[in-house]
């Protein structure tokens, strides 16, 4: 069994926008499901009791599915529900969005809800109105218990971009295994493609530990 | 500088010595915590320990039983010095009773389990052995109907209890105390200080590291003073706190407001 | 838009059969990866100083890697470097369990550690050793301490179960995706999938935090 690495290095442009994609991926997931995340946390803390309920469902039904099969279904369902033709990158990313919105809303709503409102009644004691106690005295405070966790879900999510190779997009898990398939290097192309995860996602997961140790909160 | 000869003014000075302490040196890196600590603690004596924060009262009370190790000196247990390995060190921790500020039971066991696991785990006793020794520590204690209790259901003041009777259990030669009543809330502190004078008049050997200035007065047979790891003065209580020898005794008195 | 469930009825032995081999497969990975990082964590904590770099290292590759890649690579790369073969069932637990446990393991360090240490600290008062103070005292609390976190992690393992999917694994996921491709209603196959997963999930994650709730105090010192 002879092993031929030089297949790695030929493919070189390939993996490179394949890796591009991945990232692009997870980028552009964040944009979108920071701001809707914060939106439907603040649905299920502020808003009248259907929204809240909606809100509430809508954060447990996609807690509680698995992405890939979430990425299916988009794939088959959302061209029909809205009419578009929607391409695999796109449909993808909506899988993503979705799925990675609740998991930002639940992280917000925590973020927020772990504040002790003895923090907000001190702050109006002292003239401030709920808004402002919210800006100047939660929302600093919910940040710092925020960014670990979320943090941690921007690493899942760059994990989770593989999954979108289900429905042919050519992120970095399709590209390599496209490849693969080609040339018949399993070997090779596999591990260069755990390499490269690994070579993107260690220094990711390193920087949560240290985001994890700087904002601690200790009682 | 050994004493050979009992201190007259020593009422309880003529019983063996349980334990002595030998020009102790207990260093954490740089800092010197304990700098050469000489004291005698002989049997059925209380011996209090008191002085400001930091001083090394704890530190003292922590080499005693080996939960850290010295420096420079020794620690003389019943005549032989403490050992350095860890196994012999085990065996003499049996013989010694320790009750932390923080009462520390075991979270996730009733309070009469809490009691039993020393005797059960430790001594080896059998199950039934051990649950008859728990029940009359904790009747000992005045806890007999909180057996079935998890800590988490108790007060402060229960919960210290019930770790004091779990250092009895053991039937420990001395008693070591730290800070028991520090964490306590004020109308608590009473039943732990009444159970460790009820310890103190059957004739237990105890060394306590306290803040409570009135219980010293009281119940200690002798007090030694600490500051920045050193004992400036120690004696029989009617000296320290009514007749100090030592400016420093003087100082740490008034600090706490002590007026006699 | 017109919906026609029959197809479900049509093929139920197929796919409740996906159903036992999700939740066979999800059960023998928890066990598995839990034995594997209690051991690891264990041997982080406690054990010889040169293995704790390697561990941290294993760990944090699981951190960086998906779980896809990991599977593809157990169930094709595998056979070939070590000249076994491997049928998607086992490749599958295989991968999973070197995936998971890395997790397990650091949960397993989290509960131990946060347990303060006034607790070794009177339970070797009392004369124990090493051994029966984690056996006895931390152990026990850090077991109590950690059930959150396994019950996340093991909706996590459920989830994941999924993309063995990918490797041919007769899970519910590949019967279900069998299903719609050969019946051409992927709505409605798959809409029932959702189905069948959240009512897998949700009581998971439910059901731990109520037994949580319930035992929580036995692990606060």
């Amino acid at each position: 069994m002879t092993f031929d690495w030089s297949v790695v290095w030929q493919h070189r442009e390939a993996l490179a926008i394949g890796t591009a994609t991945t990232v692009l991926l997870t980028v552009a997931t964040m944009l979108i499901a920071v701001p809707c995340g914060i939106i439907v946390a603040v649905a299920r803390l502020y808003a009248w009791a259907p929204v809240r309920a909606a809100a509430t469902a809508y954060v447990e039904l996609f807690r509680n599915l698995p992405l890939i099969l979430v990425v299916y279904w988009a794939f088959y369902v959302l061209p029909i529900m809205t009419g578009l033709g929607l391409s695999p990158l796109a449909t993808g990313l909506a899988a993503l969005a979705l799925n990675v919105t609740a998991y930002n809303a639940e992280t917000f709503r925590a973020g927020i809800n772990s504040i002790r409102r003895g923090q907000v009644e001190a702050a109006m004691a002292l003239g401030m109105s709920r808004a402002q106690a919210l800006r100047r005295v939660v929302v600093p405070q919910a940040l710092r218990r925020i960014l670990p966790v979320f943090a941690s879900t921007w690493v899942s999510l760059f994990k989770d971009t593989s999954l979108v190779s289900v429905i042919a997009v050519s992120e970095l898990a399709y590209v390599a295994m496209q490849i693969r398939a080609q040339t018949y290097r399993v070997l090779e192309m596999l591990t260069a493609m755990a390499a490269i995860y690994w070579l993107l996602g260690y220094p990711q997961a390193k920087l949560v530990d240290w985001i994890q140790r700087k904002y601690a909160v200790t009682e | 500088m050994s004493e050979s000869v009992a201190d007259p003014k020593r009422t309880k000075g003529g019983g063996a010595n349980i334990v002595r302490y030998r020009g102790v040196i207990k260093r954490y890196g740089a800092f010197q915590a304990l700098g050469g600590v000489e004291l005698d603690v002989h049997a059925g004596e209380v011996v209090c320990l008191i002085g400001p924060s930091g001083s090394g009262k704890s530190t003292l009370l922590r080499c005693t039983n080996g939960l850290e190790s010295i420096e420079g000196g020794e620690v003389e247990f019943e005549g032989a010095v403490l050992p350095r390995d860890e196994r012999a060190l085990r065996k003499v921790r049996q013989r010694m009773g320790m009750v932390f500020q923080n009462f520390e039971l075991f979270p996730h066991l009733t309070a009469l389990e809490n009691v039993a696991e020393g005797p059960r785990t430790v001594l080896r006793l059998g199950t039934e052995d051990a649950n008859r020794r728990a029940t009359a520590m904790l009747a000992k204690v005045g806890l007999s109907d909180k057996g079935a209790s998890y800590p988490s259901a108790l007060s402060g003041g229960q919960q210290q209890r019930v770790a004091i009777a779990r250092a009895l259990a053991m039937e420990p030669d001395v008693m070591l105390f730290d800070e028991p009543t520090s964490a306590l809330d004020p109308e608590t502190i009473g039943e732990v200080l009444n159970v460790m004078k009820k310890l103190a008049d059957e004739g237990m050997t105890m060394v306590v590291v306290t803040h409570e200035m009135q219980f010293a007065r009281r119940v200690g047979d002798w007090v030694a003073v600490f500051d920045a790891g050193r004992i400036v003065e120690q004696g029989p209580p009617e000296q320290i706190f009514d007749a100090p020898l030592t400016d420093r005794t003087r100082d740490f008195l008034s600090h706490l407001g002590w007026t006699g | 838009m017109d919906f026609n469930f029959a197809v479900i009825t049509d093929h139920w032995r197929f796919l409740v059969g996906g159903v036992g081999v999700t939740l066979l497969l999800a059960v023998l990975s928890g066990v598995t990866s839990l034995a594997a990082g209690l051991v690891i964590a264990l041997l982080r904590l406690y054990g010889p100083r040169w293995l704790r770099p390697v561990v941290i290292f294993y760990i944090d590759s699981m951190r960086a890697i998906p779980v896809l890649v990991v599977l593809v690579w157990t169930f094709f790369a595998l056979p070939i470097v070590a000249g076994i073969t491997m049928p998607p069932f086992y490749a599958a637990l295989l991968g999973l369990t070197v995936h998971l446990a890395a997790y397990a393991a650091e949960i397993v360090r989290a509960g131990i550690e946060s347990i303060r240490p006034g607790q070794t600290r009177a339970a070797v008062a009392l004369g124990m050793s090493p051994a029966q103070v984690l056996r006895r005292i931390l152990l026990p609390q850090a077991i109590v301490r950690m059930l959150p976190a396994f019950g996340s992690l093991l909706s996590v393992t459920i989830k994941d179960t999924a993309i063995a999917s990918v490797i041919a694994v007769t899970e519910f996921m590949r019967q279900s995706e069998t299903v719609a491709g050969q019946s051409f209603q992927p709505i409605e196959v798959y809409t029932f999938a959702m189905l069948v997963y959240f009512l897998i999930l949700f009581p998971v994650t439910r059901g731990v935090e109520h037994v949580y709730r319930r035992v929580a105090h036995l692990g606060r010192s």
